[in-house]
């Protein structure tokens, strides 16, 4: 055989042994097990853990919520399970607004507080608990909470005529959609609904007759709602509904305070509407103070997150300061400075004291409350006594 | 002088040029029949007793029946997984679109999915729908983030005479051209019908995604593998719902086995005169549509 023949067949051979070689080192044991791919691939994708739990995986620990949403309307989308011959699953679960469980609560210390699980979720700031707890975006403005509803229900082309839907503007206005829904069970049984109750009723309140019943209350509270002592709040300029429900929760001692208990179980159904009404018609007195403070205090009801629900544009958007964003919650603009620091401090307290006279506990409230210093309690209150309420 | 030569040629290799070529075309004739008569028992649904997996030869589906991959509490021969969508439920909230992005890690922005909602809206006097889908621009600005998703109203002061909302995902096709392209084997057909990517053997090199006719496939920047719907098969061979179907509150989405005839998708597939997506396009998809309009596809 020719030398070059010779030579040209040495190197195929060399290059033949080379890529056998390479081949047999290379690839996978596993390959052409199957197939033309790798027989180890379908383990290694199936071994991948589950996010999303599924709302069974919430109901050991969140027993009371989860059996409001198991016999709420949320549970199903439509009346039965079966709908042109084709099981229906259950309607939006626990992961649908509060997204995935994840690992929760597996790899955090557990239990949290009922504060602690609510500052995280309400509060971005907080967020030195539990970084996986599902809901933990819910909830940040009362913006971002109509948001979330209206992912389904709001009014669109193209939705199904079932499906429930809204347009926010004619429907709620400014208010918030949990001030009458339980997001949980949102169907509503109007009859059942205090804060509905009250402002319904708010509507067809008597400012002018309130004002005679609030001659009773001119000793402490002042005229016109302007209080005669800083200890004692204002309600000039107050929410309607709020005051309407306080005196309502005097009268039948859920709220339990030995003066306005007294007060209030004089007062008709009718009485308590039109003196809310009266009040919250009238202007609130703004006092001046120390400027440092104020301004600190400005700074501080921002960024401890009280502008999330007490300023008419939540968060993120300019609004006013002190506004609460729904008739349920009260206005903080314009209110006594040495009132709003004694509430404070009485929510600092919690769940424990609050049985005891002057106590407060709102696990919301508490859970903010809780990240206040001595110091920024009086910034807040010098800073929204220096507001005005209207 | 030439004729001799010739015939020293052909000596030579001891074929003439007459007789290769007539092999040549015997051998051609014989493939076509064969191709034939396989492709007519395919379209019957007969494919043999067998039921190979796509492009997989005698011994390898022996291996896959006799000695399936070590999944927990899982055979993939006997699952048939198939999924339903149906059109009159879906509101276009897109809750399915944010689970699957949290659920399988895919890049978090508007046009990386796995699977996404379109929204088809005939106008008043026209013949043809204007579609939109979950990663518009507009529909982005909208919400300010690339993290949520959500349809605007922007038909809110239209005269709409017909609209409807369209979720897409992977088709999960018998014959899927994805897997044909594939180069490196990174792509293939499970034996219980899903097609799964080996993101350990994929470069990236983006044929299939190419190839795809239905456009599920994207390319994730991240990884620098092809990205898919694989109907969360993390999940489905744990006994669970694809993290959509999960999260569907309406139940426009459903997800079976059709080894089962009580499985929601059976039902849905008995109970309701379903449709596929491109059916000319010959990759018999197993994502069944009701509802779907016209111009869906």
């Amino acid at each position: 055989m020719p030398k070059h023949i010779v030579r040209l067949l040495t190197v195929i051979a060399v290059i033949a042994v080379v890529a056998l070689t390479a081949r047999w080192f290379f690839r996978d044991s596993s390959f052409y097990r199957y197939g033309h791919y790798r027989g180890d691939a379908p383990a290694e994708i199936a071994s991948k853990l589950p996010k999303h739990q599924g709302s069974a995986s919430c109901q050991t620990c969140h027993k009371a919520i989860y059996g409001e949403w198991a016999a709420g309307i949320h549970r199903k989308a439509t009346k039965d399970n079966v709908i042109q011959g084709v099981v229906v699953k259950a309607g939006p679960g626990c992961e649908v607004c509060h997204t995935a469980a994840g690992n929760h609560p597996s790899k955090e210390p557990m239990p949290l507080s009922v504060e602690d699980q609510i500052t995280t979720i309400t509060h971005l700031k907080h967020h030195t608990h539990a970084s996986n707890i599902p809901g933990r975006k819910l909830m940040l403005t009362p913006d971002e909470m109509r948001g979330l509803c209206m992912n389904c229900h709001e009014k669109m082309p193209g939705r199904p005529s079932k499906q429930p839907q809204v347009v926010i503007e004619t429907h709620a206005g400014e208010e918030l959609c949990t001030t009458c829904h339980n997001p949980h069970s949102p169907k509503i049984d109007y009859n059942k609904v205090p804060r509905l109750v009250a402002m319904k009723k708010a509507g067809t309140a008597n400012p002018a007759a309130g004002g005679s019943v609030a001659k009773n209350c001119a000793t402490c509270h002042g005229a016109s709602g302007v209080s005669a002592s800083g200890a004692i709040p204002n309600l000039a300029g107050q929410k309607q509904a709020y005051l309407a429900n306080a005196l309502r929760a005097y009268k039948s001692k859920t709220r339990d305070n030995g003066i306005m208990s007294a007060m209030a179980a004089g007062l008709s159904e009718s009485d308590i509407d039109n003196v809310a009404a009266f009040y919250s018609r009238n202007s609130c007195k703004v006092t001046g103070g120390d400027k440092s403070k104020i301004a600190a205090g400005k700074a501080k009801f921002e960024s401890a997150g009280c502008a999330a629900c007490h300023a008419s544009g939540g968060l993120r958007k300019p609004g006013m300061a002190g506004i609460s964003a729904s008739q349920a919650w009260p206005n903080l603009a314009g209110q006594n400075a040495e009132y709003l620091s004694s509430a404070l401090k009485a929510y600092q307290q919690g769940a424990a004291k609050a049985t005891q006279e002057g106590g407060r506990y709102n696990p919301v409230m508490t859970g903010v409350a809780k990240h206040l210093s001595e110091t920024d309690i009086e910034n807040l209150a010098a800073f929204l006594a220096s507001t005005n309420c209207k | 002088m030439i004729e001799q030569e010739k015939n020293e040629v052909t000596e030579n290799c001891g074929i003439s040029r007459r007789g290769f070529l007539g092999l040549l075309g015997a051998g051609a004739a014989t493939a076509a029949v064969v191709a034939s008569t396989e492709s007519d028992a395919s379209m019957l649904g007969h494919k043999s007793d067998k039921k190979m997996g796509f492009q997989q030869s005698e011994s390898q589906y022996e291996e896959a029946l006799n000695n399936p991959p070590k999944i927990p509490n899982y055979d993939w021969n006997k699952h048939r997984w198939s999924y339903g969508v149906d059109v009159d439920r879906c509101i276009g909230c897109l809750r399915c679109m944010e689970a699957c992005k949290a659920e399988n890690s895919v890049q978090e922005d508007a046009n990386h999915h796995r699977t996404w909602v379109e929204r088809y809206v005939y106008l008043e006097g026209q013949d043809e729908a204007i579609v939109d889908s979950s990663a518009d621009p507009k529909n982005i600005e909208n919400v300010g983030s690339e993290l949520h998703f959500r349809f605007d109203n922007r038909y809110e002061q239209e005269k709409v005479e017909k609209a409807f909302f369209v979720p897409k995902l992977c088709n999960q096709c018998d014959e899927p051209s994805c897997v044909q392209v594939c180069p490196t084997g990174a792509t293939f057909k499970a034996m219980d019908g899903v097609v799964l990517i080996d993101t350990k053997y994929c470069f990236g090199c983006q044929y299939c995604v190419q190839a795809c006719p239905y456009g599920v496939r994207s390319l994730n920047e991240q990884r620098g593998t092809a990205e898919k719907c694989n109907w969360c098969y993390h999940r489905i061979t744990k006994g669970l719902n694809p993290a959509c179907v999960e999260v569907c509150p309406t139940g426009s989405r459903v997800f079976g086995d059709l080894n089962d005839d009580n499985s929601p998708i059976s039902q849905f597939i008995r109970n309701n005169k379903v449709t596929v997506l491109k059916s000319e396009m010959g990759n018999k998809p197993n994502l069944y549509y009701v509802g779907a309009d016209k111009e869906v596809s």
